[in-house]
C-alpha cells in the first residue's frame, strides 16, 4: 500500500497541529497575561484548525482517485529517527479516514470549546484549563494524522496526558486526582500493549510505517498477525474503555463537563476505533483477532447498558452509555468489511449526539447546582426549553428512532452483527440488538426522570433546600452549541450515511456489501424499532411519576449493575487484594502528602517494593554482603551458562 | 647487568590525542597549587574559571582531534571513535555539573563544607556553618575525576583502565563527604562508596589476574586474540570476564552491585549527585561497551544470558524499589539504577549487525540521560527551606503554585524519565530497544517497556504530588538560582527536548563515531 | 651463576626448598588472614596482617619476583601497617566497640557466602590451572627481574604509570581535606584579646567551682550547692548531660559503716 506524496494546498497539514500547540503553548507559558482574552484564544485556534481541516478536506477530494490505491496525501516532515535498520520519519498522512477524524476533533471540538467558555466562567483556573484543551486538540490531531505507528504512539501518550491533566482539573477533589491516577494507570496498560505491538512490528517487518506495515502482513506468519492484532486491541482497549479495562472512563467524569464531552464522549475514547481501523489489513487478515475484538465489542456494550441502567448520577449514565456505544463500534471494526465504515459512521454520529447530551447535562447541573442526581431533578423542561429540546433530539437520535442519526449508523451495524457467518452471527447480533433495547431503557429513564414528571428538587446538600434552587436557561455562548449538536443529532445521520460510507470504504479496500445471510434489512429495521420501542415504553411507564429519591433495595440484577457489574470488586479481587497483602509489610510510605497506591497492579507492586526495600538497611556490612553474594551468583552463573 | 639502550624502546605518544585529558590533570594540579598558594578569598573565582576554562579547552581538543583513530601511550589508551564522543560528553557533562557545583547564591558559600576537618555537630562545626566561604578542593578533584573518566572510557589495556578507575573513583569517594548540610549523613555516604568501591575494585583486579592467567596479555586486543588462538582452560577466561564484569558493573549502578547508589546519592552534597549520576555512567558504560565490544566480543553470546539476566534484575529492581521511595533523591537513584538497565540492553545488542548500532544507541542514551537527570538534580538544590534542600517528597507537595516555572521543568523532566515521546528520554530508550531488537533480544526489549511503565508510576507520583495538591504550610520554597544554575537547567532541559524532537544530528554522530579501534 | 640465570633456572621447576619455605609458610600466611578478621583486639588484627603480608613476600621472592617480594615487605609491612599501627594508638584502641554483630544473620550469611565463593573460586582455579603449563617466566626475567619491570613501567605501561601521580596527589589532598584544620588569621587571638575577654561583664573571671562530691555522693554530676543552698550550676561540666541521680549515686559514701 502506498500514499501518494503531498503537494499543493496538503503540503501544509502540519498547521493543523502546530496552530492548536502554539496557543496551547501561549496560555500556559504566558501565566496570569493571558487570563482576561486566553479562553478566546483557544476557540480561535480551533476555530481555525477546523476552517484549514474544510479547505484541506476539499483539496483530498480534489485529488484524483489513483489506481491500486486511494486519494491520500503522504506529508514527511523530517527524519525523527534512524537508528540502524530503523527508520521512522515524522510525517503526516491525510485521507479520508484521518479528514473524517479532522473534521470531527475540530468540529465538535470548536463547539465545545465555545461551550466551555461559558461553562468555566467562574473558574479561576479557566486559561490553564483551555491550555490543555488545546494540547489534547493538537495532540488528538497527531494521533489521526500520523502516517506510522511511532507518531500514532506520540499523539496516544499526549491525548493521555491531557486527559489526565483534565480529569484531575479539580485537583481539590481527591476523587478528581483518584480518577486522574486510575485514568493514566489504565491507559499505561493498555499503552504497554501498542508499545509492544509497535515492537513486534519492528522485529517481524523492520518498520513502524503504515503503508510498509500493511504492505508486509500478507506476508507474515499468521501467528505474527495475530498477536500484532490482541496488542492492537489491547491498547485500543486501555484508550476506548472497554472490557477489561472498562473502569476509568465513568470515574474519570469527575473532570468538568466539556471535558467529558470532548474527550471522554467524542474523540479521545473513540481512539481505539481509529486504531482498529486504521489497521484493518491487520485485522482482515486474521479471523481469529477479528473474533476477539467483535467479542470484545459485543460484550462491552452489553455489560455498559446494563450497568447504565442501575446508575443515577447523570453523567456516570452518559459514561457507561459512551462504553457501550463505543462496544457497538469495536463491534463493527471487528466485524470488517463495510462495517468498518458503519463503526466510523457510528463514530460520527455519536460525537455529535454524545457531546449533545453531555453538554445537555453539563447544562442542566449548572442550571442545579451542581446536582447530577437524575432523581432530584423533574420536571425541567419547562425551565430550560432550549436544553430539552436538544437533549431531546440527542436522545431520540441514541435511541435510533428515524430519521435521526443513530438510525442511520446503529442499525446498520445491528444488522451486520446478525450477518456475520455462521452461529456466532446470531449471538452477536441479538447482543447488539439487546443492547439497543437496554439503550432505549436507561436513556428514556434519563430523559424522563430528568425533564418531566413531579420535581423532586429536595437537595439535601443544599442548604435552604429545594427554595434555594432556580433553574434557569444557559447563557448563549452554552446554548449556541447546543442548538448547533441537537442539529447534528437531528440531521447528521441521514445526510451523512451514504457519502460517508462512499468516502471511507477505499480505505478499507473497497469490500463487497454483503448479502444478508440470516436476517433481512428490513427485519432487523422492524425487530430493532420494535425492542427500542418496548424498552423505552417501559421506561416511560415506570419513571413517569418520578422515583423515590433514595436507593431501593433491589434484586440481584440491579444490585450487580449498581456495583458496575463487580467489575471494580474482581479488579479487587484479582489485583488490589493479593497487592494489598503484599503491602502489608510495607510502612504507609505516604505520609500526608502523597496518596495511597490507587490501583491494584500498583497496590501489588509497591507491596513487592516494600518488601525489597527492607534489604536496603543502611549498613555497609549488609551491602558488602549482598555484593558478595551477587558476585556469587555472577560467577557461578557466567560458568554455569558457559560450561554447562 | 645493564639493559642495553636499543632493548628499551619508548613508546611514542600522541600528546595532541591526549590533550583533552592531559589538559584536565594539569588544570587540577595546578589547581591543588592554587589551593595552596592563593589567598582564601581569592581561591573561589581563580578555581572556577580555571575549572571551566580548561574544560571547555578539553572540549576544544576533543573537537579538535575528532578524526584520530589510532592507539596510543605503547598500545595503553585508544583514541577512536566510541573514546572521543565519550571525551567529548563527559567534558560537556561535566561542564554543566560544574556549573551546579560552584553556585553559590542559593545559600551562602555554596552547597560545599567550608573546612571538612572539623568534627560534624560540634560548636566549631555551628560556627564554621555560618561562614560565607567555603573549600574549593572540590575543583580540582572534580578535574581529577573527569581526566580519570576520560581514561577510563579510552584505557585499551586492563591495566590502564584500572588505574583509571582508581583515579577517578578517589575523587568521587572526597566529593561525597563534603556537603555543608547534614554532615554526618554526607560522610557516611562517602565511606560507604569508600569501602564498597574498595570492594568491587578488589574483584575488578581479581578478574584482571585470571585473564592475564588466560591469555598472558592484559591488551584489548591481544585478548580477542587469545580468547581464539589460546589453549588453557576457558575456565580462567570466563572466571575473569566474571568477576571483571562485577568491577564495572559496581560502577554502573547494576543490581545486585547497586545498593550502595541510594545512599550515597542521598548523602552526597546534590550537584555531586549530579555529576556521579551522569558522569559516572558515561564511564562505566563507557569503559564496559570497550572491554565487552573489544576484548570479549567472541565470547558476547556466552555474556549474554548473564549480562542479560542482570539488566533485567536491574531494570526490575530499579523500577519497583522507585515505587515506594519518599525521598526525591533516593527515587531518582533508584531510576538511576533502573535507567542502568536499559543501557544494559543497549550494551547486549553486541555481535553482528548490532554491534554497531547497539554501541551507537548506547551512546546516545548516555548523552540524553546525563542532560536530563543534571537538570533533575538541579532543580532538587532549588527547592530548599531553612535547614537546606527539602528532598522529602511530602514537602513537595504543591510546589506548582509555589513555582509554576521550575515545577513544570521538573515535570517535564520526569516525562523525559519516563519515555514519553518527544523527550529525549523516549528516542533514547527507542534507539536502545531498537537495536537490541535488531540483535534478536526481544526479552529483554518486553521487560524493558513492562518496567519502564512501572518506572511511570513513580515519576507520575511526584508530578501529581507538585501540582495536584495544596501546598502545606511546610511546603519550602524554590529559591531563585543564580546564573550559574539558571544555565545549568537551562542547557539540561534545552538538550532533553532537543533530543527528543530532532534527534537526528546526534544519532548521525554517535553512529559514525560508533567502531572500535582494536 | 648470575643472578638472571639462577632466575631463568628456577622459573621452570620447583625445588625442595622452596617446596619446604612453601609448605610451611601457607598455615602461617592462612592464620594472620583469618586471626586479622577474627581478632577482637584492632592492633591484634594489624599485626596478624603483618604475619600474612611477610609471608606473601616470601612466596614472592620464591616465584622469582624478588623485587615485588622486596616491595611488598617495605611497603607494607614497614609502611602501611606502621601506619596502621600509629593511628590505632593515637586514636586509642577500644575493643569495646562493635563487635556484638546486631544483624540477625548477617554472620552466618557472611561465613556461608564468603566460604562459598572462596570454594567456587578455588575449584574453578584448581581446574583451570591443573593443564596449564608456565611459560614466559624466563622470558619475562630474561635480563633482570627489576629491569624487566622498569622496561614495562616505561614502555608499556609508562602512562598509567604517569597518571597514578593524580591519584597520589588526590589521595594526599584528601588527607589534607579531611584532616588539616585552617586556622584563619581572624580566629587567632592574642593575649589581650584573651584577657579583655576574661574580664569582660558577664564573664566569671576565677575558676569554677568543684563539682559537689563533697559528703552526699561520689558522682561528679552532683552540682556543688551555694551558700544559699541553691545548686550551682556551673559546677558541672557542660558535657555532663542534667539528669537525675540514681540511687547509688546519690546515696551516702560508704564511710559511716
Amino acid at each position: 500500500m502506498h500514499y501518494a506524496t503531498a503537494s499543493g494546498t496538503l503540503s501544509s497539514v502540519w498547521l493543523l497541529i502546530a496552530i492548536p500547540l502554539a496557543s496551547a503553548a501561549i496560555l500556559l507559558l504566558l501565566g496570569r497575561r493571558a487570563d482576561r482574552w486566553g479562553h478566546w484564544l483557544g476557540v480561535g485556534s480551533v476555530f481555525v484548525a477546523f476552517i484549514l481541516g474544510l479547505v484541506y478536506f476539499f483539496a483530498l477530494r480534489g485529488l484524483p482517485a489513483g489506481p491500486g490505491s486511494y486519494r491520500g496525501a503522504d506529508r514527511t516532515l523530517f527524519t525523527f529517527l534512524d537508528v540502524g535498520k530503523l527508520k521512522v520519519t515524522f510525517g503526516l498522512l491525510f485521507d479520508p479516514l484521518s479528514a473524517i477524524f479532522v473534521l470531527l476533533i475540530t468540529g465538535v471540538g470548536f463547539l465545545i470549546h465555545l461551550y466551555a467558555v461559558g461553562y468555566m466562567a467562574d473558574d479561576p483556573g479557566r486559561r490553564r484549563f483551555f491550555g490543555y484543551f488545546n494540547l489534547f486538540v493538537a495532540a488528538m490531531l497527531t494521533l489521526v494524522l500520523g502516517d506510522n505507528y511511532l507518531i500514532t504512539f506520540i499523539g496516544w501518550e499526549g491525548v493521555g496526558l491531557a486527559s489526565y491533566l483534565l480529569i484531575a482539573f479539580w485537583f481539590d477533589r481527591p476523587s478528581a486526582t483518584t480518577a486522574g491516577k486510575k485514568a493514566f494507570i489504565m491507559n499505561r496498560v493498555g499503552d504497554v500493549g501498542l508499545l509492544t505491538a509497535m515492537f513486534l512490528m519492528f522485529a517481524a517487518f523492520g518498520s513502524v510505517s503504515f503503508s510498509d506495515v500493511f504492505g508486509a502482513v500478507g506476508r507474515a506468519g499468521s501467528t505474527t498477525v495475530l498477536m500484532l492484532g490482541l496488542l492492537l486491541l489491547l491498547g485500543a482497549c486501555g484508550k476506548s474503555g472497554q472490557f477489561p479495562l472498562q473502569a476509568w472512563l465513568p470515574d474519570a467524569m469527575e473532570g468538568p463537563t466539556p471535558v467529558s464531552a470532548l474527550i471522554h464522549a467524542a474523540t479521545m475514547v473513540t481512539a481505539g476505533v481509529y486504531l482498529i481501523a486504521r489497521s484493518n489489513p491487520i485485522f482482515s487478515a486474521n479471523l481469529a483477532a477479528q473474533t476477539v475484538v467483535v467479542a470484545v465489542g459485543a460484550f462491552t456494550l452489553m455489560i455498559g447498558a446494563i450497568i447504565g441502567c442501575a446508575k443515577d448520577d447523570i453523567k456516570r449514565v452518559l459514561a457507561w452509555s459512551t462504553v457501550s456505544q463505543i462496544g457497538y463500534m469495536f463491534l463493527g471494526v471487528g466485524l470488517g468489511g463495510v462495517a468498518y465504515a458503519l463503526a466510523l459512521i457510528h463514530l460520527l454520529a455519536h460525537g455529535f449526539f454524545k457531546a449533545g447530551l453531555f453538554l445537555g447535562a453539563g447544562s442542566v447541573m449548572h442550571a442545579m447546582n451542581d446536582q447530577t442526581d437524575i432523581r432530584r431533578f423533574g420536571g425541567l423542561w419547562r425551565y430550560m426549553r432550549i436544553t430539552w429540546v436538544t437533549f431531546g433530539l440527542a436522545w431520540l437520535a441514541i435511541l435510533g428512532i428515524p430519521p435521526l442519526s443513530g438510525f442511520f449508523s446503529k442499525d446498520p451495524i445491528i444488522e451486520a452483527a446478525f450477518n456475520r457467518a455462521g452461529w456466532s452471527g446470531w449471538l452477536f447480533g441479538t447482543a447488539a440488538l439487546v443492547g439497543a433495547g437496554l439503550t432505549a431503557f436507561y436513556m428514556t429513564r434519563l430523559f424522563v426522570l430528568t425533564f418531566h414528571g413531579p420535581k423532586r428538587w429536595t437537595d439535601a446538600e443544599t442548604p435552604g433546600g429545594p427554595a434555594a434552587v432556580h433553574p434557569h436557561e444557559s447563557p448563549p455562548v452554552m446554548t449556541v452549541p447546543l442548538i448547533l449538536l441537537g442539529i447534528g443529532s437531528l440531521a447528521a445521520g441521514a445526510l451523512m450515511a451514504t457519502p460517508v460510507k462512499d468516502w471511507l470504504l477505499p480505505v478499507f479496500n473497497n469490500p463487497a456489501e454483503e448479502t444478508a445471510s440470516h436476517l433481512s434489512t428490513l427485519t432487523v429495521t422492524l425487530l430493532t424499532l420494535l425492542v427500542v420501542l418496548v424498552g423505552a415504553g417501559v421506561a416511560v411507564a415506570l419513571f413517569r411519576t418520578g422515583t423515590e429519591l433514595v436507593e431501593q433495595p433491589a434484586g440481584p440484577v440491579v444490585t450487580a449493575a449498581r456495583r458496575n457489574l463487580y467489575g471494580d470488586a474482581v479488579n479487587e479481587a484479582l489485583f488490589e487484594k493479593p497487592g494489598l497483602y503484599l503491602t502489608r509489610a510495607l510502612v504507609y510510605l505516604d505520609g500526608k502528602g502523597i496518596d495511597g497506591l490507587v490501583n491494584g497492579l500498583a497496590a501489588a507492586v509497591g507491596g513487592g517494593s516494600g518488601r525489597l526495600r527492607r534489604t536496603q538497611t543502611g549498613f555497609v556490612r549488609t551491602y558488602a554482603l549482598s555484593m558478595l553474594g551477587g558476585a556469587l551468583l555472577v560467577v557461578a552463573a557466567m560458568l554455569v551458562v558457559t560450561l554447562g | 647487568m645493564i639493559l642495553t639502550q636499543e632493548a628499551l624502546k619508548l613508546p611514542q605518544i600522541n600528546y595532541v590525542a591526549l590533550s583533552p585529558m592531559l589538559i584536565l590533570f594539569g588544570a587540577a594540579t595546578v589547581g591543588v597549587l592554587v589551593e595552596a598558594f592563593a589567598g582564601r578569598g581569592r581561591r573561589y573565582p581563580v578555581q572556577l574559571g580555571l575549572s571551566l576554562v580548561s574544560l571547555v579547552a578539553a572540549l576544544v581538543m576533543v573537537v579538535r582531534v575528532a578524526h584520530t583513530r589510532e592507539l596510543t601511550a605503547g598500545g595503553a589508551v585508544a583514541v577512536d571513535g566510541p573514546a572521543l564522543f565519550l571525551e567529548g560528553t563527559l567534558a560537556v557533562l561535566g561542564i554543566v555539573a560544574l556549573l551546579l557545583v560552584a553556585e553559590r547564591s542559593l545559600e551562602p558559600g555554596g552547597p560545599f563544607v567550608a573546612v571538612a576537618a572539623v568534627t560534624a555537630g560540634t560548636e566549631a562545626d555551628r560556627v564554621q556553618a555560618q561562614r560565607r566561604d567555603a573549600g574549593t578542593e572540590v575543583y580540582p578533584l572534580l578535574l581529577f575525576a573527569l581526566g580519570g573518566m576520560m581514561l577510563f572510557v579510552s584505557a585499551n589495556d586492563l591495566l590502564t583502565m584500572f588505574v583509571a578507575l582508581e583515579v577517578f573513583s578517589l575523587p568521587l569517594y572526597l566529593m561525597c563527604g563534603l556537603a555543608r548540610r547534614r554532615r554526618l549523613l554526607s560522610q557516611e555516604a562517602a565511606l560507604k562508596y569508600f569501602l564498597l568501591g574498595a570492594f568491587a575494585s578488589a574483584f575488578f583486579l581479581f578478574g584482571i589476574a585470571m585473564i592475564y592467567g588466560y591469555a598472558g596479555q592484559i591488551n584489548f586486543a591481544a585478548i580477542h586474540e587469545a580468547i581464539q588462538s589460546s589453549t588453557n582452560d576457558r575456565i580462567l577466561l570466563y572466571l575473569g570476564l566474571a568477576l571483571l564484569a562485577i568491577g564495572l558493573l559496581f560502577k554502573a549502578a547494576a543490581v545486585p552491585f547497586h545498593v550502595w547508589t541510594p545512599d550515597v546519592y542521598q548523602g552526597a552534597p546534590t550537584p555531586v549527585t549530579a555529576f556521579m549520576a551522569a558522569c559516572t555512567k558515561v564511564a562505566a558504560f563507557g569503559a564496559l561497551l570497550r572491554v565487552i565490544y573489544v576484548a570479549f566480543e567472541r565470547t558476547a553470546w556466552d555474556l549474554r544470558l548473564v549480562i542479560g539476566g542482570i539488566a533485567v534484575l536491574t531494570m526490575v529492581v530499579g523500577s519497583v524499589l522507585a515505587v515506594t521511595q519518599t525521598d526525591i533523591k533516593r527515587l531518582l537513584a533508584y531510576s538511576s539504577i533502573a535507567n542502568a538497565g536499559y543501557l544494559l540492553v543497549g550494551v547486549l545488542a553486541v555481535g553482528g549487525n548490532g554491534n554497531h548500532d547497539g554501541l551507537a544507541s548506547s551512546m546516545f542514551y548516555l548523552v540524553a540521560y546525563g542532560f536530563s537527570v543534571v537538570a533533575a538534580f538541579g532543580v532538587v538544590t532549588l527547592v530548599r527551606d531553612a535547614d537546606g534542600e527539602a528532598t522529602h517528597l511530602s514537602r513537595w507537595a504543591g510546589l506548582g503554585r509555589r513555582s509554576p516555572l521550575y515545577a513544570g521543568l521538573f515535570t517535564f523532566l520526569l516525562l523525559a524519565f519516563a519515555g514519553i515521546p518527544l523527550t529525549s528520554g523516549f528516542t533514547s530508550k527507542f534507539a536502545v530497544f531498537g537495536a537490541a531488537l535488531a540483535s534478536g533480544q526481544a526479552w529483554l526489549v518486553v521487560l524493558g517497556a513492562i518496567t519502564s511503565v512501572i518506572l511511570a508510576f513513580p515519576y507520575l507520583r511526584v508530578v501529581v504530588l507538585v501540582w495536584l495538591s495544596e501546598p502545606g504550610e511546610n511546603t519550602p520554597t524554590v529559591s531563585i538560582p543564580g546564573a550559574l544554575t539558571s544555565a545549568a537547567l537551562a542547557i539540561g532541559a534545552l538538550a532533553t527536548l532537543l533530543l527528543g524532537i530532532a534527534p537526528q544530528p546526534l544519532l548521525d554522530l554517535s553512529s559514525r563515531a560508533a567502531e572500535f579501534v582494536r | 651463576m648470575t643472578s638472571v640465570a639462577i632466575l631463568a633456572e628456577a622459573a621452570g621447576r620447583v625445588g625442595t626448598g622452596e617446596a619446604i619455605t612453601f609448605w610451611v609458610l601457607t598455615p602461617v600466611a592462612l592464620v594472620g588472614a583469618i586471626g586479622m578478621v577474627w581478632a577482637r583486639n584492632a592492633v591484634h588484627s594489624a599485626l596478624f596482617l603483618v604475619l600474612t603480608m611477610l609471608s606473601l613476600g616470601v612466596f614472592y621472592v620464591l616465584q622469582a619476583g624478588p623485587f615485588i617480594g622486596m616491595v611488598q615487605i617495605i611497603v607494607y609491612t614497614g609502611a602501611i601497617i606502621m601506619l596502621f599501627l600509629f593511628v590505632l594508638m593515637l586514636v586509642g584502641r577500644d575493643a569495646s566497640d562493635s563487635l556484638i554483630e546486631t544483624l540477625r544473620g548477617q554472620r552466618t550469611a557472611a561465613i556461608v557466602l564468603g566460604v562459598g565463593f572462596a570454594g567456587l573460586i578455588c575449584t574453578m582455579l584448581a581446574r583451570g590451572l591443573t593443564s596449564m603449563a608456565d611459560k614466559g617466566l624466563g622470558a619475562a626475567n630474561k635480563d633482570g627481574n627489576v629491569q624487566g619491570i622498569a622496561a614495562l613501567l616505561f614502555t608499556r605501561y609508562v602512562f598509567a604509570f604517569e597518571v597514578t601521580s593524580a591519584l597520589l596527589i588526590t589521595a594526599a589532598v584528601g588527607a589534607m581535606i579531611l584532616a588539616h584544620v585552617e586556622k584563619r588569621k581572624e580566629d587567632k587571638v592574642n593575649q589581650p584579646a584573651m584577657m579583655r575577654r576574661r574580664f569582660a561583664p558577664g564573664n566569671y573571671p576565677g575558676p569554677k567551682p568543684g563539682p559537689g562530691v563533697f559528703a552526699t555522693s561520689n558522682s561528679v554530676a552532683t552540682p556543688a550547692r551555694l551558700p544559699d543552698g541553691t545548686p550551682a550550676d556551673r559546677s558541672i561540666s557542660p558535657i555532663l548531660p542534667v539528669r537525675e541521680l540514681t540511687a547509688a549515686e546519690a546515696a551516702p559514701k560508704g564511710t559511716e559503716e
